[in-house]
Formats: structure tokens, sequence, C-alpha cells
């Protein structure tokens, strides 16, 4: 197997800090990414953690409600606009030039300005609490409400427009390094899955985001210039904001699942020693998802009485179904694999047994009838956690433990990871699973409380119990983190006997990732090489 | 800065070109999502314009735009689109100094529709405030506006360029790719105009 | 190459209490009312059955692929360094795991979307309507004496019933069974939604916006109903009861409504 050398671009010598703050190298920037977006996973989850508080007994008063609203507002703003959309970015930097054998991305700059939007838009998000309460109207910011709502308000829209305009930028420049930069051999039915699923998320991000600009700057003409778009009183329509917010906000979920699908397809593979099954299925039911993705917006709307209901409840159907070929193309790759459970492994099975789940409880809400009744209940929460959680937060922890040796240098101890993974599904199912049951019984969302008579507390409090235990099984993988950090850089280029190119280059990988590159084959280069080309087929 | 340019057949199209008409199509996303709120706003409207309350109506609010000079400064601004790509032709034959030419009569005429826009909103009958008419009205054509702003900012950086001779008929990208960006503006303005002065 | 190797009693432990784990919580489900209450309108009756319709295909399918995986994970468990065969996939088997799930997405589709035809109706002008405002962050609801349902006394009578609630004190909304009740939903402020649990059902209440629906209530008795759209401080306590009486009940309670307030007015909206 022959290989390509790569001239080496000259290197400098800087203090580390200013290294840190001017770099350009997509290695540097996706730590950077991952560090920033796990500090508001974080900050995120000990919202959450005053939220379960609060509804863990009846008629409670551990928060005001002018503060819960706040709260509930800023915990899911926190952990989808500055956590699970940007970590994506932030693995997508690191891995998806390297798993395509280049170097960098295609613009190392426009890189570096996508990701220092990141962190002032999260503290001007959070300063709304230093200036007469944060945004309060909810992540999705109805109108009329957020017309009343506070300055706290106009720093939320403010910032969610810059990490809108990071994740487009960002968007452009994935699309054009997948495009142009692969490396020889590698034709696109050649790229790794992962880098598949990033591309998909790029191309929902360049075309969708700005919707959002949009609607969030007629927001902000409503809230500042006396607009009339979403008020009644001035001809307007509250329902356009709903429309024009959804029809971004439905493919960000996708945007936010998309590129964790992507990982559990790269993990199944390597620990149960079989290519993926169905790669092609698998790549044309991506793309099918982004595509149908555009067309089930208004299923968050159903009960507006301002929808077409049918068209909405059958595209909402229909995107199962390349969504169903995905676990099935999943459950094929286990089969008569030759599988182990290491943590990276633990966390992708986690992932596919806890997406199955929000995606069947996602279908409830497609058959519109049905959706009358969970709408806007704690049903919908549990859905919302079972695939954000159950499926993107396994799948970001599935990355962390698989290319920790990768990008640090060092392995993550097993047992604390297995400690990790075990104390986390099961608070995670502890927390969610009774939610489907409050939200059958009749609990709404966003209640900052809820009476004794209502025998709501037994399973509000289970599901608090659960949080905790969510939260208590964070601590083995921050110990796990800062151990793995005292001990010395060791790890070998592939210590798992994985598939794609990032496993080619030394752990970390130098500057310039590559001294030279094996040519291209199939979709498992590092296999091919492992094995000769002979045995990939 | 591409270690290897990888399995790319064409190279008509480079690297920083892809990425810069991706953009432009983030960009037509935006403008999408403003005429998408115009047409629900108007098809959701009893009447198209709205009626307005009693005390706007007396204090002599009116929805309603003319035509004349709008339609002038929409001619300078085709006109506009007209002279860049004859700097574009002009580079790709290596004639400098008639790019540099054609940029600055672009520039001008950029500058005279936005003025003459500017002009228009003084003479208007109606605000921003004034039913959701007004608010579509000036929300469309102000971002319009900022981004013919941007697009006048971009033409004065590539004819400096120019004048200082960093381009020649074998490398000139970045003017293609603000002719690209021009015209793109002056699309969205066509269609602006056409649904606001024409169909109204 | 390093292999996590789990003592064999744990695994079957595991799968034990997996199973018991599924067990219990489908058993819990199906004593629960299948998760859900049947609902007490005619309407609600018909989506309960939609709603256990699609939880036993969710359950089937559930259960089948989950079964798949944790059966995989036991079979296929590494025993030997040998490579397993590296199959890339099937189209025969894309094919049927791609039309077995359009077939079933297809039927659930056609048998919600009848029911959706069959529970949104329009009113008759002789059914009862009740005019519903929502309002940060309370209730309202108004009766028109001339157009009280079956039982109206006089079609001509001018007048109005109207409760108002108060965060202290939830209104009670009083509606007859066995006649058709319509509902028009009316906000000045900002979006609320009417949602009773027992309707199965919930409109929302959007200013500018004239919602309505109808149902026909079919049990009497005292239910809880509440606000489902936040809509500020304190949508959370935005309640109120719906109450399900007789007609006879109903007519009494109108005419102690008209007791009490013996001069109501006509209200402009």
């Amino acid at each position: 197997m022959s290989s390509i050398a790569i001239p080496r671009p000259r290197t400098y010598e800087r203090p580390v800090v200013l290294d840190w703050l001017t770099t350009v190298d997509h290695k540097k920037l996706g730590i950077l990414y991952l560090y920033t977006t796990m500090f508001f996973f974080f900050v995120g989850g000990t919202l959450a953690l005053v939220v379960r508080t609060q509804l863990a007994v009846a008629d409670n008063s551990f928060v005001g409600h002018d503060l819960y609203n706040q709260i509930f507002t800023m915990h899911a703003s926190a952990m989808l606009f500055l956590f699970i959309i940007p970590v994506w970015a932030g693995f997508g930097n690191y891995i998806v030039p390297l798993q395509i054998g280049a170097a960098d991305m295609a613009f190392p700059r426009i890189n570096a300005l996508s990701f220092w939007l990141v962190p002032p838009a999260g503290l001007l998000m959070f300063s709304g609490f230093l200036f007469g309460g944060a945004a309060d109207a909810g992540w999705t910011a109805y109108s009329p409400l957020a017309q009343r709502s506070g300055t706290g308000m106009d720093l939320w829209i403010i910032a969610v427009i810059l990490l809108g305009i990071s994740s487009t930028i960002g968007a452009a420049n994935f699309l054009v390094t997948m495009f142009r930069m692969r490396a020889p051999g590698m034709t696109m039915f050649r790229m790794p899955i992962f880098c598949w699923t990033v591309l998909v998320t790029a191309v929902l991000q360049l075309l969708a985001t700005p919707v959002l600009a949009a609607a969030l700057s007629m927001l902000y003409i409503d809230r500042n210039f006396g607009g009339a778009f979403f008020d009644p009183n001035g001809g307007g329509n509250a329902v356009l904001w709903q429309n024009v917010f959804w029809f971004y906000s439905h493919p960000a979920v996708y945007i936010m699942i998309l590129p964790g699908m992507g990982i559990v397809s790269e993990v199944l593979p390597v620990f149960s020693r079989k290519p993926l099954f169905g790669y092609k299925a698998f790549v044309f039911a991506t793309m099918g998802i982004g595509g149908l993705g555009f067309g089930v917006w208004a299923h968050h709307m159903f009960t507006t009485g301002a929808v077409l209901k049918p068209w909405f409840g059958f595209m909402t159907f229909m995107i199962g179904v390349p969504t169903g070929v995905k676990i099935f193309n999943w459950l094929g790759t286990l089969w008569r694999g030759s599988i182990t459970f290491e943590t990276p492994m633990l966390f992708a099975l986690g992932f596919l047994s806890m997406f199955l789940i929000g995606g069947i409880n996602g279908t409830f809400s497609a058959a519109v009838p049905v959706d009358f009744a969970l709408h806007d209940t704690y049903f919908v929460v549990a859905h919302i956690h079972y695939v954000l959680f159950g499926g993107s937060v396994f799948a970001v922890f599935a990355g962390f433990y698989y290319w920790f040796p990768k990008i640090w240098g060092r392995r993550l101890n097993e047992r604390l990871g297995q400690l990790h993974f075990t104390l986390m599904f099961i608070g995670f199912n502890l927390a969610f699973f009774p939610m489907h049951l409050l939200g059958l019984e009749g609990m709404p969302r966003r209640i900052a409380t809820y009476s004794d008579s209502f025998n709501w507390q037994t399973l509000n409090f289970i599901s608090t119990i659960g949080a905790f235990m969510i939260a208590v099984s964070t601590l083995p993988f921050l110990v796990n983190v800062v151990m793995a950090f005292s001990r010395p850089k060791d790890q070998p280029n592939d210590p798992w006997e994985a598939n794609t190119l990032e496993w080619w280059t030394t752990s970390p990988p130098p500057v310039h990732n590559f001294d030279d590159v094996p040519e291209v084959h199939s979709e498992r280069p590092l296999f091919d090489y492992r094995h000769g080309s002979a045995a990939s087929h | 800065m591409a270690a290897h340019t990888g399995t790319q057949h064409r190279q008509e199209l480079s690297n920083g070109m892809l990425g810069f008409i991706l953009f432009l199509a983030s960009e037509v996303m935006f403008f999408g999502g403003l005429f998408a709120a115009y047409f629900i706003a108007r098809a959701d409207s009893p009447t198209w314009p709205p009626a307005l309350p009693a005390d706007k109506l007396a204090a002599g609010v009116e929805l309603k735009v003319e035509f004349a000079l709008p339609f002038i400064a929409t001619c300078l601004l085709v006109l506009s689109s007209v002279t860049i790509q004859f700097g574009v032709w002009a580079i790709q034959k290596g004639d400098r100094s008639a790019l540099i030419r054609w940029l600055f009569i672009s520039i001008v005429l950029g500058a005279v529709f936005l003025t003459m826009q500017m002009y228009d909103y003084s003479q208007l009958p109606f605000r921003a405030d004034d039913t959701v008419y007004g608010t579509t009205f000036f929300t469309l054509t102000g971002f319009h506006g900022a981004h013919v702003a941007g697009g006048i900012i971009f033409m004065t950086v590539i004819m400096v360029r120019s004048m200082a001779g960093q381009f020649s008929a074998s490398r000139h990208e970045a003017v293609e790719a603000c002719s690209f960006y021009w015209h793109f503006v002056d699309i969205v303005w066509i269609a602006l105009f056409t649904t606001l002065y024409i169909v109204k | 190459m390093p292999v996590s190797r789990v003592p064999r009693r744990f695994r079957q432990a595991a799968f034990l209490l997996a199973i018991a784990l599924f067990a219990i919580s489908s058993i819990s489900l199906a004593s629960a009312q299948s998760g859900q209450p049947a609902g007490i309108t005619v309407e609600a009756h018909k989506m309960h059955d939609l709603w256990i319709f699609t939880l036993i295909v969710a359950l089937v399918v559930f259960f089948g692929v989950e079964g798949a995986i944790v059966y995989a994970l036991f079979r296929f468990r590494k025993k030997s360094d040998d490579l397993p065969p590296q199959t890339h996939g099937s189209t025969v088997v894309e094919i049927i795991w791609t039309t077995i799930p359009v077939v079933i997405v297809i039927t659930l589709f056609t048998y919600a979307f009848i029911v959706l035809r069959d529970v949104e109706n329009t009113a008759d002008p002789q059914d009862l309507t009740v005019h519903v405002q929502g309002f940060q962050f309370q209730w309202g609801f108004t009766y028109d004496l001339n157009d009280l349902g079956t039982n109206t006394p006089d079609r001509n009578a001018k007048g109005q019933i109207v409760i108002t609630g108060t965060p202290q004190d939830n209104p009670t909304l009083v509606i007859p069974v066995g006649e058709p009740v319509e509902f028009t939903l009316f906000s000045s402020d900002v979006i609320h939604s009417f949602y009773v649990r027992d309707f199965l059902y919930k409109l929302d209440v959007i200013p500018g916006r004239d919602n309505k629906f109808v149902v026909n209530p079919r049990e009497i008795g005292t239910f809880h109903a509440q606000c489902a759209e936040l809509c500020g401080l304190d949508h959370g306590i935005m309640r109120f009861t719906l109450k399900v009486v007789s007609r006879a009940d109903f007519d009494k309670w109108v005419s102690e409504q008209k007791v009490t307030q013996p001069r109501a007015v006509q209200q402009a909206r």
C-alpha cells in the first residue's frame, strides 16, 4: 500500500496563552470548543437541578415563579445553543480533517472566528441575570409573551444571533473542507460516516440558521421599535413567530442529533469488529432525515388551529422511516459481530436503546389527535430528553471516551468509565421515564409548581432523585479526566484497532496532522492496512 | 492552506469561491425568512394594507409608497450590476485600469441608490410602527440597505486592492466574489421592488 | 488489545433484571389505564382508542427491536480473536426493513387521519356555547342566556352569566352532560392554552385568532384543568375546574347564577 508524503508548514514558538488565544489550528480550536461546551453542559445541568428541586415536592417555594421561568429558559438555552450544537463543532473540528487525511480545515481563520463567537455569546446570554432578569419566555420565546420580557430577552436575542453566525460560517467551512480536501482515493462514498453526518448537519445549519436570524431580528424589532410582526393589534400575527421559529428549530433538532449518530456509527463497528452495516443506506437515510426535516416544523403547532394538520402529521410519520432504517443498520452492525464492552461502546449501546425509546415516544405526537393530549405536557419533556440526553449526550460521552486517547494521548480508566455509564444510565431513566406518566396524567410543561391534590408528587420526586443521580454520575467522569491528565502521554496511534484515518497518525497528532497518508480504497482505510485490502470485502 | 487538494478534478471553482457561494446561499435563506414573514402577514391580514387605528389616521399616517423615485433608484442599481460585470470582464482580460474605472462607477451608483433610499425613507407617510405593513416594509428594505452598504465597502476594498496592483488576468478571485455579492444584492432588490412597489 | 470481561453470572443476572423491569413497566402501564385516562367525551374516547392502538404498535416495535439488541449483545459477544464475517450490508434486508416501517406509519397515519376528521366538528347554532377568555393569569367564562343548549328557556333573552377566576379562587366551568358544548377562545394579552386533561384535548388561546372547538361530554364529575402554554409569571397556577352535571342540575345552576347576577350586562369585546 503506497502512501503520499505531505509538505510540512513552518511552525512558530509562542507563549502558551497567546498561542491558544490566536490559534487557527483545528485541533486546538476543537479542544477549546470541547472545554467551552462542557462548561455550559455543567451550567445547564446545574440549572436543571434547580428545576428538579423546585418540582420535587408539591406546592414548593424553593424558587419563586419569576426566577423559575428564567431558570428553565436558560437551562434549555444553555443546553441547546451553548452545549449540544457547538459540541459537534468541537468534535467535528478536531476529527473531520483527520478522518479525511487533511492538514486542517479549509478556512482556518474563519474557523477561529466561529469558535470565538461562542464564549462571548454565552456570557451575553447569562448576563441577563445581572440586568433585571434573564430571558424567561422559554427557549422558544413565543410571541406575544416574549415582547413583555425585560432586557434579558434582548441580550438573549443578540447572543443567539451571534451563535447563529458562528454556526453558519462554520457550516460553510465544514462543507468546503469535506468537498475539497479528502485524501487521494477517498471518494465521497469512502468518507467516514461521522464526516457524512457532519456534512448533512452543515447543510442544515447553512440553510436553516439564517431563518432563525430573520425571526430573531423580527422579534427584536417588535420589542424595541414598535414593530407589529407578531402583534395582532398592528395587523400582525402571533402564530407567525411560531412558523418562522420552528422552520429553523425543527431542522435544528437534527443538527443536535446527526453528528451523535455519526459517532455511534464509528464506535459500533470498531467494537463489533465488523463494518457498519449498510453504509450507503445510512448515508441516504441521513440525507433523507435532513431533507424531510425541513418539512415537519408545524408538528410543534398542532394545537394552534392554524396549520395543515394532516400534511405535517404525515410528514412527521415519514421521518420515522429513515430513522428506523438507521436503528436497524446499527443492529445489523452488532449482528454476528464479535462484541466487547469498553466504555465508548457502553455509551453507544446506551444511545441505541434510549434513542429507540425517544424515537418511539415521538411517534405518538405524530398522530395528531394523540398530540392534542400530549402537547405541552411532560410527555414531550420525556421525548425531548430521551432523544437529546439518552441520544445526543450519550453520544457525546461515547465520543469523549473513544477519541480521548487520540486527542490527549492518554487512556481514560475503564472502571471509572463503567461507573460513570452505569450511574448515568440508571439516573437518566429514573429522571425521565416517569415524565411519560406525568404527561399522561395531565402535568403541563413549564409550571413552577403543582398542587398536592393532583397526585403528581411521587413521580416528580423519583424524577428528582434521577436528576441528582445524573449529577453524581459526572463525578467519576471528571475524576477520570483529571487523573488521566496527570499520566504521561503513552497511547499508541491506534489503541482501539479502529477503521479510520485519524488512527493512522500519532496520539496526539503533530501540528501538521500527518507525515504521510495511506491510499484509501474503502471506508475503512486503517482496517484495510491492518488486514491487507483483500480482507475488507 | 491545504496540505493537498485530494480528489478534486475541477479547479475552476476554488475553495474560497465555493465557501463564498455557500455563504451567499445562507444569505438567500435569511432574506427568504423575511420575505416569508411578509407574505404570511399579508395573507393573514383581512385587507392589505391593513386598517389603521383612528389616532394614526387623524395624524395623517398613510400606508402607501410612491413609485417614481424608487423606480429610478432601481434602474441605477441594475446599472451598477452591469458596470461591475464590465469590470470583471475587464480584469479577466488583464485590463486593470478599466476594472478600477468600472468599480468606481459601480460604487457611485450604489451610493446614489442608498442616498435615494434614505431620502425616500424621509418622505414616506408611515413608520416602522405603523401596522405590520410599515414593519415589514422597513425591515425588508432596511436589511437590504445594510447589505448594499456592506457591498459598497466590499467594492471599495476591491478597488483599493486593484489600485495597489493586486489583481491580474489569472488572479482576481476576490473581484469575482465581490461581483457575485453585488449581483445577489441586486437580485434581492428586484424581488423586493416587485413585491413592495409593483404587486403591493 | 484490552477486552472487558464481564463475569457470566453477572451478565445472566443483568439479563433477568432487564426482563423483570420490562415486565413490571408493561404491567404497571397496562393497569394504569394504559397510562392515559379514558376521557369523558365522545371525542376523547376516540382519541384514547387511537392512543391504545399506537401504544400497542409502539410496545411491539420496542420489545422487538430492543429484544434483538439485547440478544445480539449476549449472543455475539467476543469469544475469540477471530474476525467475524465482514458483512457490508444487504440490499434485500434494507428493502425489507424500509418497507415494513413505511407500512406501519401509513397504517398509523390513516387511523389518525380518520380520528382527526371525526373529532374536529363544527357546532350547531343551538348548541351551548361557552366563551372562554384567558388572561394573565386566570380564566373567564361567559354564557349567553339565549344560547344555553337544549333547554334554553328563552332564545331571545338578553344578558350573560360571567364567571371570572382569581388566583386565590379558581373558577369552575359548569357544563351539562349528554349534549354538544362549544368553547370559543379569546385572549387579548398573550397565548394561553385551554387544556382539560379529561378531554384529552387542548386548544391554544391566541390573541387575534378565533379558535373554537366542540365536545360531547358523556360523564358527570369534577375535573381538573389548567393553562398549557407558558404565559408568564403565574402560568403554573392558572388553573380552573370543570364540572360536568346533569341537564337538570345545569338548569338549576343557571337559574342560581341569574339570581346572583340580577343585572348581567352585555359585554363589549
